[in-house]
């Protein structure tokens, strides 16, 4: 094991030769950077999931036939109440909503207020709504995009839609939901669903999907295929399906970049390895002589492994400090389109800072292990030859 | 004492031809000899000086050096005998050009579990024996040919070792430096160092320390 005056003498020549490795910590810590970013986008994206589709119902069941969505009958809600172990069933109406000035698509969802999980549900994602205050007059609760676009056209306190009837709905914004569930609900509009009916045109006595909670998740099945037993003409979406459509949406995105960066760290791998193979003479001059006064090969080892190390820790490091400083005050400007590309409105704020000791520990043994590796094997062909076969 | 028996030599070119550096070399020094290698460029010496110094190991023959065939040492050991016997003073100047004189020193020293204060001391006592203390906190680059040779003969001491190997020495110094080499040289023998130098220098022939001189041609002590 290294002694003091050792580590001494391994930091002089760091300190020294600091030129010899800036090129190699440059392009280190832009790898690292990298990586971590992609890290902690796909980790803050999937936080973000996690906590806005917990406050979902387990099954959302629409009317299908022939392959075309319907509005579903309001009936059918006390069907489904009757099924034991079903509970908190309620009904929505949504729908897309085009918002001219902007050419941008909100997404209206209407929701029953006088059903208590309904509200329950919202709560979780909105603290601050007071069902009585809401429902006094014509209101909304939007999202983050919605907001910006709202504000840029003046429309501060409230928007006038226009229902296919040709009316004139002027409905008042009554919160904005937390950024933290923006990832999902940034082009969402939450208003009372009977409001939401006239501004989308459905029928009354018709929905456009019911909502259901299964009480024990043991029962998911078996209720599944009681409610498509008492309608043949119903699509059932389950929550889980719909975290795995989210979680594999964006699992994709982050996965062929992966693929890219993998790509981009085989090369840079190569290049290091490729360095060291083609050892330099000032290199080469100095291992060899180290062998003359003495060191052994294990020696020699580790004094090149301790310096790359010490570059490798701070390059990680750095490109950890300026992944995060890129991804949760930049907001990853480029990479952030790509990742969630998947809705109307473009994001306008940032990813929410989640960084956990795992994601860390995986991108160091990512990075910092095949660097030593790359940098190890040339280092123990050249201090096994000869001293003197070096000096020459 | 330093034995050699029937030590040869040879190298494989890249054309595979044989190079037969060293033949059946047999040589006996005292301890506290100081010898003279002399010869032409290719006639071995440096290849003999490299053999004894633990840097090559030879085709075939014994190198005992107090009693211990250190041909058959391992790596580890090998590395072991040259920190604490020998110190090499080389042709080319092998050091951290970009490293202070006294930091060059650390060098040998710092595989070995010393104080602080212990390295100061023996840095310190190398710097003076070999005239250089001035100079302990200037960059190598900056310094002269014969300042350079100066600094390697410290690294060459620093550990107190009982073997000195200079190969050619005086090759990139001028006259005056070439003295004050001798003179580090009068001084090491008079502390009772084994001295083996490898030089086709005439300086050397007529030295009064000189117990032993060898003269080397084609791999054979004449």
């Amino acid at each position: 094991m290294p002694n003091k005056n050792f580590i001494h003498f391994l930091l002089l020549l760091l300190v020294t030769y600091r030129n010899k490795h800036i090129s190699i910590f440059i392009i280190s810590t832009v790898v690292v950077a990298l990586l971590a970013s992609l890290f902690f986008i796909s980790t803050s994206i999937k936080k973000e999931i996690d906590l806005t589709l917990d406050a979902q119902a387990d099954f959302v069941v629409q009317r299908y036939e022939a392959g075309k969505a319907l509005s579903t009958p309001e009936s059918w809600i006390d069907e489904f109440t009757q099924i034991n172990g079903v509970e908190n069933v309620s009904a929505r109406v949504y729908g897309v909503h085009f918002f001219e000035p902007a050419e941008e698509y909100f997404l209206i969802v209407g929701i029953d207020f006088f059903d208590e999980h309904t509200t329950q549900a919202l709560q979780k994602l909105i603290n601050s709504i007071d069902v009585d205050k809401f429902l006094s007059k014509k209101n909304m609760i939007i999202g983050e995009g919605v907001k910006e676009l709202l504000d840029y056209y003046h429309y501060f306190d409230y928007y006038i839609f226009r229902p296919p009837d040709r009316g004139k709905e002027k409905v008042y914004i009554y919160d904005v939901l937390p950024k933290e569930t923006q990832i999902i609900s940034n082009d969402i509009i939450f208003m009372d669903i009977d409001e939401a009916r006239k501004v989308l045109g459905v029928e009354d006595g018709y929905v456009t999907d019911i909502v259901l909670n299964i009480a024990n998740p043991l029962e998911v099945q078996t209720i599944k295929r009681k409610l498509i037993i008492s309608h043949f003409n119903m699509r059932i979406i389950e929550k889980s399906a719909m975290k795995r459509y989210y979680a594999n949406l964006f699992n994709y995105k982050g996965g062929i970049f992966l693929i890219f960066y993998i790509v981009i760290l085989m090369t840079f791998f190569l290049i290091l390895y490729q360095r060291y193979s083609m050892i330099s003479h000032v290199d080469a001059k100095e291992i060899a002589i180290l062998r003359l006064v003495g060191w052994r090969i294990n020696e020699v080892i580790w004094l090149k492994v301790g310096e790359n190390f010490l570059v490798a820790l701070f390059a990680y490091l750095l490109g950890v400090i300026l992944a995060y400083v890129f991804v949760f005050y930049l907001n990853a400007p480029l990479l952030r389109d790509i990742f969630l590309g998947s809705q109307n409105l473009a994001h306008s704020a940032g990813f929410i800072a989640n960084i956990n000791m795992e994601v860390l520990g995986l991108i160091f043994l990512l990075f910092v292990i095949p660097f030593i590796v790359a940098i190890l094997v040339p280092v123990w062909r050249v201090a096994m030859k000869e001293p003197v076969e070096v000096m020459r | 004492m330093i034995v050699m028996k029937n030590v040869s030599k040879s190298f494989t070119h890249a054309s595979q031809e044989m190079f037969h550096a060293l033949h059946n070399i047999t040589l006996l020094i005292e301890d506290g000899q100081c010898v003279v290698l002399s010869g032409i460029s290719g006639s071995g010496k440096s290849t003999l000086l490299s053999i004894v110094g633990a840097i090559m190991r030879p085709t075939s023959g014994s190198v005992e050096i107090d009693g211990n065939n250190i041909v058959s040492f391992s790596d580890y050991h090998l590395s072991h005998y040259r920190n604490k016997t020998i110190g090499y003073v080389t042709q080319s100047f092998h050091l951290f050009e970009s490293l202070s004189v006294r930091d060059n020193l650390l060098a040998p020293l710092v595989i070995n579990d010393l104080s602080s204060s212990k390295i100061e001391n023996m840095i310190e006592s190398a710097l003076k024996q070999a005239n250089i203390l001035h100079k302990a906190n200037k960059k190598v680059f900056t310094l002269s040919g014969g300042e350079k040779q100066r600094c390697l003969i410290a690294r060459a001491l620093v550990n107190d070792p009982s073997i000195i190997l200079c190969d050619e020495p005086t090759a990139s110094l001028d006259k005056k430096n070439s003295l004050e080499f001798i003179e580090i040289i009068r001084t090491l023998h008079k502390l009772g160092k084994t001295i083996i130098i490898a030089t086709h220098d005439p300086l050397f022939e007529e030295l009064d320390c000189v117990d032993r001189f060898y003269k080397m041609n084609e791999g054979t002590i004449e």
